[in-house]
C-alpha cells in the first residue's frame, strides 16, 4: 500500500488523519515538526506527503521547498494543509511547488480524492 | 496765449471790457463822423455866403472894369485865415482880379464855372459864384479854402473820444472785475471744493452756494452727488467693515475646522487602526478557531466510521449532528473571515472567462442533495447559447449556492428553479433567476434581507438556522463585480431571488488581484515519451515559462522554452514543433511580429499558434491567424483543452486543478 507522511505538529489532528488515513489503507508515517518531516521524506521516501504548513520553526513552506529543490525528493507529491481560506495561501502553496492544497479542516473525502488522484498520477496506485 | 485757457475772471473781464469798449468806440465814432459832416456843411455854407458877398461887393468894380478896387475888395479876405485863393474871371474868363494867401505856393486855378458851385478837391473846398449886376452876368468869383479849421476840430474830436474810451474802458475794467465775482466766485468755490474732495477723500464737505442760477442749480447738483457719494462711501466702508469681520469670523472657522478635522484625522486613524485590528483579530479567530473544529469534525468522521462498523447506528445520528453543528460552525467562520476582508477592504476579484453553462451544472449538481434534504425539486433552464462571461468565477459561484441553498433551505415540498438569460441589450448582462415555492418574505423582512446578520426575522434563525451574514455577502460580491441583486417576494407563495451580472465585469484596479501567474508546481510525471507532442513555448518571463514547461511535462508534452521572439523563430524552424504558445508582450519583438513571420514561413504557417497574453485582443489574435488564444493568468484547463485540440496524442494526466471551492 502507498505510503503517506503526515508532517502535522497539533497531536490531535495527527492522530486523527493518520487514523482516518490507515482505516483506508495507507501506510502512514508522521512528523511533528518540519527538520523531522524533511529527515522522514529523505529517509523513508514517501509516496505522498501532506504537509501542514503552520509548523514551529521550519514552516510547511520552507520543508516544501527543500524537497521540491532535492532531485532524490522532488518526485514526491506534497498536499499543502492550511488553516488559512486565502487566495495568498493559494498561490504560495504554487509557488513553492506544492502539487495541492487543502484547507482545514479537512473534509476527508475530498483531501482522499486529491490523495488518490496524485498517487495515480505518479503510477503508484 | 490761447484765449481758452485763460481764467474765467479773466475771460469775464475781458468780456465785459470788450462788450463796452466796441459799444463806446462805435458810439463815439458815429457821432464824431456825423459831427464832422455837419461841420463840414456848415464850413460849405460860410464859404458860399462868402463868396456871394464877395460878389456883390466886386460886381461894381467889374462892371467899370476897376481892377484895382477888386484887388481891394479880394485882399479884404485876408482877415480869413483859412482862405486859400479868391479869384475874379471875367465874363471871358480871363482873371480879372486875384488873392492868394500869403505864405502859400501859388495854387493851380480851375477855368471859371457858370453858375453856383462847389466842390471838394482833395484838401480843399472850392466854390464858384457868378458876379452879376442887374441880371447881368459879368464874370465869375473863385474861393478856395483849406480844410484846417475842419482838421482842427477832426483832430480834437478824436483826441476828445479817444480819452473818453480810455477811461470809459477803465471804468468797465473795474466795474467788471468787480462784477465778474458774481459769476466765477461760486465757481471758483465749486472748483476748490471739488479738488478738496477729490485730495482729502473727504466727502463730507459741500460747497457753499450764493445765489439762485445756473451756478447755483450746478452747486446744488455736486453737493447732491457728494451726498450720494458719502452715502455709498459710509456703504460701502460699512460693508468693508462687515466683509472684514466675516473674513475674520470664516479664518476663525477655518481654524476651528482644520483643528476639528485633525481631530478627525486622529479618530478616523484610531478607527481605522481599530478596524484593522479587529479585522486582524477576526482572522485570526476565524484559524484559531479551525484548529479545534478539525479536531471535532475530524472525530466525529471518525467515530460515525467506527460506530457504524461496530452497528450502534444511534450514536451514528448523534455524530452526524455533532458533523453538522462543527460544518455549520465553520461556514459561519468563513463567512465572518469574509466579511472581515470585505470590511477591511481586501476582498479582490479573480476574474477570468468561462463558459457559463457548464458553471452552472456543476452547481446543481452539488446542490442536488440540499435540495433533496426537504424533498424539493431542482430544476434548471437556461437556453443552448448562454456562451462565457468574464467573472470572479470563486464569487459567482459562492453568489448562487448561496441563494440556491437559501431557496432550499426555506423551501419544503416544493420547486426551487435556477432560470439563467442573458440579454445583449445595450449592455451585455446575464441573468440568473432564483425562484422557489417556500415560506416567501414579507416587504419588511425584504428590506432587511442584506443587512449583515439579518434574517428574515429572529426566529428564522432559530428554526432554519444559518448566520445572516449569505446574502449580504452576496451583495457585496455582486455589487464588486458591478452587478445587482433584487428579490421579489410574496409571504407564504415564495421568493425570486435575480443576480444580474455583466458579462464582462469591468476591470476596478481597486478591487483586482495582481492577477498572479498560475505557477504550478515541478512534477517529474511526465506521460509517455515518443510520440509526445513538442511544444514551443515563446515567453520573456522565465517564470512563465517555467510553469509552463513543467506542466506541459506533466500533461505528457515535450515542452521547449524560448525566452524571446527570435529565438523562438530559429528553434521553430529547426525543430518544427507540434504547437507553438506565443505570449504577445515581449521586448524586443512582440508576438505579433512572431506570429507574422510564423504566418509568413511556408513550412511554419500550419503549426498551431495559441497566444497567451494579459492584453484581451482575441479577435485581433484570430484575425492574425492565431489558432487560439488565452488570457493570463493561465487557467489550466483551458489550456488542457486548447492544447488537446492541436495535439496529435490527446492522452491526458487525470485532471488535477486546485479545489478551493470546497471550503467555501
Amino acid at each position: 500500500m502507498p505510503t503517506i507522511l503526515l508532517v502535522e505538529d497539533n497531536a490531535l489532528n495527527r492522530d486523527m488523519l493518520s487514523r482516518r488515513l490507515i482505516r483506508r489503507g495507507y501506510t502512514v508515517i508522521t512528523a511533528h515538526d518540519g527538520a523531522q518531516g524533511h529527515a522522514r521524506a529523505c529517509a523513508d521516501a514517501p509516496d505522498l506527503i501532506l504537509m501542514d504548513i503552520g509548523l514551529p520553526e521550519m514552516d510547511g513552506w520552507q520543508v516544501t521547498r527543500l524537497l521540491k529543490s532535492n532531485a532524490q525528493t522532488c518526485g514526491i507529491p506534497i498536499i499543502a494543509l492550511t488553516a488559512h481560506a486565502l487566495v495568498s495561501d493559494r498561490q504560495k502553496a504554487r509557488e513553492v511547488g506544492c502539487d495541492d492544497y487543502d484547507t482545514k479542516p479537512v473534509e476527508f473525502s475530498r483531501l482522499t480524492q486529491k490523495i488518490e488522484t496524485l498517487l495515480t498520477a505518479k503510477g503508484v496506485v | 496765449m490761447n484765449l481758452r485757457n485763460l481764467s474765467i475772471k479773466r475771460k469775464l473781464t475781458l468780456l465785459a471790457m470788450l462788450t463796452s469798449s466796441i459799444a463806446v468806440v462805435l458810439s463815439s465814432a458815429s457821432f464824431l463822423i456825423y459831427d464832422l459832416v455837419t461841420f463840414r456843411n456848415l464850413l460849405s455854407q460860410d464859404l458860399m455866403t462868402e463868396a456871394e458877398i464877395v460878389a456883390y461887393n466886386s460886381a461894381a468894380a467889374m462892371a467899370f472894369n476897376d481892377e484895382a478896387s477888386a484887388n481891394v475888395q479880394l485882399s479884404a479876405l485876408t482877415a480869413k485865415s483859412d482862405l486859400v485863393a479868391a479869384v475874379l474871371y471875367g465874363a471871358d474868363g480871363r482873371i480879372f482880379a486875384k488873392y492868394y494867401r500869403s505864405g502859400t505856393p501859388t495854387p493851380e486855378l480851375p477855368a471859371p464855372v457858370e453858375g453856383k458851385s462847389y466842390r471838394y478837391t482833395g484838401h480843399y473846398m472850392e466854390v464858384f459864384n457868378d458876379v452879376s449886376l442887374r441880371g447881368e452876368r459879368l464874370g465869375t468869383l473863385f474861393l478856395q479854402s483849406d480844410m484846417t479849421r475842419w482838421n482842427t476840430r477832426a483832430r480834437q474830436y478824436a483826441s476828445i473820444l479817444a480819452i473818453f474810451v480810455l477811461i470809459s474802458g477803465l471804468i468797465a475794467w473795474f466795474v467788471s472785475s468787480r462784477l465778474q465775482g458774481l459769476v466765477s466766485g461760486p465757481i471758483l468755490e465749486l472748483e476748490q471744493t471739488m479738488r478738496a474732495v477729490s485730495v482729502q477723500k473727504n466727502y463730507a464737505v459741500r460747497a457753499v452756494k450764493t445765489s439762485g442760477d445756473e451756478t447755483g442749480r450746478l452747486i446744488d447738483g455736486f453737493n447732491t452727488m457728494l451726498a450720494e457719494i458719502q452715502h455709498r462711501d459710509k456703504a460701502l466702508q460699512r460693508a468693508n467693515g462687515d466683509l472684514k469681520t466675516r473674513t475674520q469670523e470664516l479664518e476663525d472657522e477655518i481654524v476651528h475646522r482644520k483643528g476639528m478635522q485633525e481631530e478627525l484625522l486622529k479618530a478616523k486613524d484610531a478607527a481605522e487602526e481599530a478596524s484593522r485590528a479587529k479585522s486582524a483579530f477576526l482572522a485570526n479567530m476565524s484559524h484559531e478557531l479551525r484548529t479545534p473544529l478539525n479536531a471535532i469534525i475530524g472525530y466525529s468522521e471518525i467515530l460515525e466510521e467506527e460506530t457504524r462498523d461496530q452497528g450502534q447506528p444511534e450514536n451514528v445520528r448523534d455524530l452526524r449532528r455533532i458533523q453538522a453543528a462543527g460544518k455549520h460552525l465553520l461556514s459561519l467562520i468563513n463567512d465572518v473571515l469574509d466579511l472581515s476582508k470585505i470590511e477591511a477592504g481586501k476582498m479582490t476579484l479573480h476574474p477570468e472567462t468561462f463558459a457559463v453553462a457548464p458553471m452552472v451544472e456543476e452547481m446543481i449538481t452539488t446542490l442536488q442533495p440540499a435540495a433533496e434534504r426537504n424533498a424539493n425539486q431542482l430544476v434548471l433552464r437556461m437556453p443552448d447559447d448562454l456562451g462565457s462571461m468574464y467573472a470572479d468565477i470563486t464569487k459567482v459561484r459562492q453568489i448562487l449556492f448561496n441563494l440556491i441553498s437559501n431557496a432550499c433551505k426555506f423551501t419544503e415540498h416544493g420547486t426551487v428553479t435556477l432560470d439563467v438569460e442573458r440579454r445583449e441589450g445595450v449592455e451585455d448582462r446575464l441573468f440568473f433567476r432564483v425562484s422557489d415555492t417556500g415560506i416567501g418574505m414579507t416587504p419588511h423582512q425584504q428590506s432587511n434581507l442584506f443587512q449583515y446578520f439579518t434574517q428574515a426575522d429572529s426566529s428564522t434563525a432559530r428554526k432554519y438556522g444559518g448566520t445572516g451574514l449569505g446574502l449580504a455577502i452576496s451583495q457585496r460580491f455582486t455589487h464588486m463585480m458591478s452587478g445587482e441583486i433584487h428579490v421579489a417576494s410574496v409571504s407564504g407563495e415564495g421568493s425570486v431571488f435575480t443576480l444580474e451580472l455583466p458579462a464582462k465585469v469591468p476591470l476596478d484596479a481597486g478591487e483586482l488581484a495582481q492577477a498572479p501567474l498560475a505557477q504550478e508546481p515541478a512534477q517529474d510525471a511526465a506521460g509517455p515519451g515518443g510520440d509526445a507532442t513538442t511544444v514551443l513555448v515563446i515567453d520573456d518571463d522565465p517564470s512563465v515559462r517555467d510553469l509552463m514547461t513543467r506542466f506541459l511535462g506533466k500533461m505528457g508534452y515535450i515542452a521547449v522554452p524560448a525566452p524571446s521572439g527570435p529565438e523562438g523563430l530559429r528553434l521553430a524552424r529547426e525543430l518544427r514543433p507540434g504547437i507553438i504558445t506565443l505570449d504577445v508582450v515581449m521586448p524586443d519583438m512582440s508576438g505579433w511580429d512572431v506570429l507574422n513571420e510564423l504566418k509568413a514561413d511556408p513550412e511554419l504557417a500550419s503549426i498551431p499558434v495559441i497566444m497567451i497574453t494579459i492584453v484581451d485582443h482575441e479577435a485581433l489574435g484570430l484575425a492574425r491567424g492565431a489558432s487560439n488564444y488565452l488570457m493570463k493568468p493561465i487557467d489550466r484547463d483551458r489550456l488542457a483543452v486548447a492544447l488537446d485540440k492541436y495535439s496529435t496524442r490527446p492522452e491526458q494526466v487525470p485532471d488535477m486543478a486546485l479545489d478551493y471551492s470546497g471550503s467555501l
